[in-house]
């Protein structure tokens, strides 16, 4: 279990971490969103004991991290950013040196290297010095090195960074997997259709503050905000467009084709229907409607213009 | 397939810090037997070991050789004195080591037999600090001309002493590849961010990591040892009875130099910077502070690189003392290091060199 309580880093005059409470409940799967500067990756960095905190606590099983790292660190693994590794040693010498310093015997070292390099498909550059890996076997190498104790508690911080299309749906497919082994995982990530696909709740945080943190489904209600594709059956002109953008609760019209239009509309989902009919009131016979974008986008851009 | 597995999880607690330790050494010291930095050292201790060993000779100065029929400057004692044996004049060897079998003397061109040591005889004495090969006249010869043929070598101290003045260097090489950037490369490099998230503390990881540097450095200044040792046995016939007390002050002032590397590169961020801040402080900074202390006369013995020179000094009998030295308007003092408060300042320079090297990584934050 990971939980944060009061979690305050300043840098100077600046708050990267304002206060934050947040609580990761034993085999949950939670995203943790915010932009550039949000401070995710602060809080993940003093979660891995690479920075201090300023004020506040920072617990994992129970254990606070600031004052002793060693113990809240036993069952936890790790991928901070794209970590560098040391370049004279091969990825079984890597795994030997960190399995040795966590605790693992011999024989579990062994095993779980195979097991590891296996899942994040390093197989055939096991016996290779890593100096000259690319970033994205890297990056695999690191999630394997998080895995190889079997933690209790993951954190990765942006893990598809660095990957190629397949490696981050590979990394994906790898998270789902542990996700249902019911590892604890908190993850940051940019990318919210990853958070969207492989967690089961997100954190929205900015300016060091959390905004929301609720279940993914629920998170897509909260915004009022939505994009709906209006595909008619012959060209939609522009006299037509004009009228639908002065509707009631349409924010803007954009136009995709002759015959598609993107509106941007704030209201419920249950007022969709109305709209609806005010168009094809208008003359527009609509042979599609549809909603566009994820909820979760809509949500966060929605909270973040609000917070900033 | 990953299961997580209670029973597994059970079995690998988390090591004790002393647990800890040699495995960090270990994999810490892999990195200097991998690289570059080790060989290059041990070449650098065999081309100027080699150049030291080879240049004297090509010059003229060799180690060993035969002197021939060489005039003896004699000096009249004043006549018998009244003693059981008397010595009528003494006559000394201008070298440090001979081989006495092969002494012949040589009186008006004619060999000059000790008839048993009846006639003259060789024995060493001491003329304040040094000990010289002196022949005894049992009979009036301050008439005559004495020459002698003798194998002449040099003394294992002169022949040491000539090698240890590039010790220092070395250890100071030493702890510039395998210290300075040790601490500030986890940052720069990011490999903080493999091996900070693990369950071990900074101290240990910081220990771990200076005892692979000083074994690195170890190994460097143990071969050089060896080496010299070697060379001393085949040129000098033996070894100087100070040259283990000599290692022992290597060893300490390589504990020092590394602590104060390890220091330099937990206060620094760039690897450059230390490296260039290390090497400098030694060869340059402090040495610069050393030689000023000769004019001012104020003796610096706080000094880690003026305590260094003990590892020259202890090979030079009698130890040698300060020695004030007027030139004129100017007076130099050639302060030489308590040879006891050597091994406590250097031993002082690790420890505190040390704790605050882990200080200064224990807050240092892995923020960038």
């Amino acid at each position: 279990m990971i939980e944060l309580q009061k979690l305050t880093k300043s840098f100077g005059p600046i708050k990267a971490v304002d206060g934050l409470d947040l609580k990761v409940s034993r085999g949950a799967t939670v995203g943790f969103l915010g932009p550039n500067g949000a401070g995710k990756t602060t809080t993940i960095k003093i979660l891995t004991h690479l920075i201090g905190a300023t004020d506040g606590r920072a617990l994992l099983n129970g254990v606070d991290v600031v004052s002793d790292p060693k113990a809240a660190l036993a069952h936890v693994g790790a991928v901070v950013e794209t970590p560098e590794f040391y370049p004279y040693l091969t990825p079984l010498e890597t795994l030997a040196y960190l399995g040795r310093v966590r605790g693992m015997h011999h024989e579990d070292i062994v095993r779980r290297s195979d097991e590891v390099l296996h899942q994040v498909k390093m197989e055939q550059w096991r016996t290779t010095r890593i100096g000259k890996f690319s970033k994205g076997m890297k990056q695999r190498l690191a999630i394997g090195q998080a895995l190889l104790h079997e933690p209790d508690i993951l954190i990765f911080d942006e893990p598809t960074s660095g990957l190629d299309p397949r490696g981050m749906v590979e990394v994906r497919e790898i998270i789902k997997q542990l996700k249902k082994e019911h590892y604890t995982i908190f993850m940051s990530s940019h990318l919210l259709g990853e958070v969207q696909e492989t967690c089961d709740r997100a954190a929205l945080i900015d300016h060091g503050k959390l905004l929301v943190y609720d279940d993914i489904e629920n998170l897509g209600k909260l915004t009022k905000v939505s994009k709906l594709e209006i595909v008619g059956s012959s060209p939609i002109g522009d006299p037509l467009a004009e009228g639908i953008s002065r509707m009631p609760s349409v924010v803007r019209v954009d136009r995709a084709n002759g015959q598609t239009l993107v509106v941007t509309y704030e209201g419920s989902v249950e007022s969709r229907g109305d709209l609806l009919r005010a168009i094809q009131a208008l003359g527009v016979n609509v042979v599609s409607f549809s909603p566009v974008g994820l909820p979760l986008e809509m949500m966060y851009m929605d909270l973040v213009k609000e917070s900033r | 397939m990953i299961m997580v597995s209670e029973e597994l999880k059970a079995q690998h607690k988390v090591p004790s810090d002393l647990e800890q330790l040699p495995v960090i050494w270990r994999y810490e010291l892999l990195r200097y037997l991998r690289s570059w930095r080790l060989y290059a050292s041990v070449v650098i201790v065999v081309v100027v070991m080699a150049l030291l060993y080879l240049l004297p000779p090509l010059i003229g100065e060799g180690y060993s050789g035969t002197d021939t029929e060489t005039s003896l400057w004699v000096t009249p004692t004043g006549g018998p004195p009244d003693s059981p044996v008397p010595v009528y004049a003494v006559g000394m060897i201008n070298r440090s080591q001979i081989d006495t079998g092969s002494l012949v003397l040589y009186r008006d061109g004619a060999e000059y037999a000790s008839a048993g040591g009846t006639v003259w005889f060789l024995t060493e004495v001491e003329y304040g600090s040094a000990t010289v090969y002196t022949i005894m006249f049992l009979e009036d010869v301050t008439d005559s001309e004495i020459a002698a043929t003798y194998d002449w070598y040099i003394s294992p101290e002169s022949f040491e002493t000539l090698f240890l003045n590039f010790a220092s260097f070395l250890i100071i090489i030493c702890a510039t590849f395998f210290g300075a950037d040790a601490i500030v490369g986890e940052f720069q490099n990011r490999t903080g961010y493999l091996i900070f998230p693990n369950p071990m503390r900074r101290s240990v990881l910081f220990a771990g990591k200076f005892m692979a540097s000083v074994t690195a450095g170890l190994m460097v200044v143990v071969f050089f040892y060896a080496v010299l040792a070697g060379l001393s046995l085949v040129s000098a016939r033996g070894l100087d009875d100070d040259l283990l007390l000599s290692f022992l002050y290597a060893v300490e002032f390589l504990l020092a130099a590394m602590a104060v590397a390890y220091l330099v590169s937990s206060l620094l961020k760039g690897t450059t910077g230390a490296t260039v801040l290390t090497f400098f402080l030694f060869i340059m900074i402090l040495p610069i502070l050393d030689s000023v202390s000769m004019f001012s006369g104020v003796k610096l013995e706080g000094s880690v690189t003026f305590s260094a020179g003990a590892m020259i000094y202890v090979l030079t009998d009698p130890y040698p003392g300060d020695e004030v030295q007027d030139y004129g308007a100017c007076r130099m003092t050639m302060f030489y290091p308590d040879p006891a408060l050597a091994h406590v300042v250097m031993l002082g320079y690790a420890v505190v060199a040390t704790a605050l090297g882990i200080w200064l990584f224990n807050r240092k934050q892995l923020a960038g």
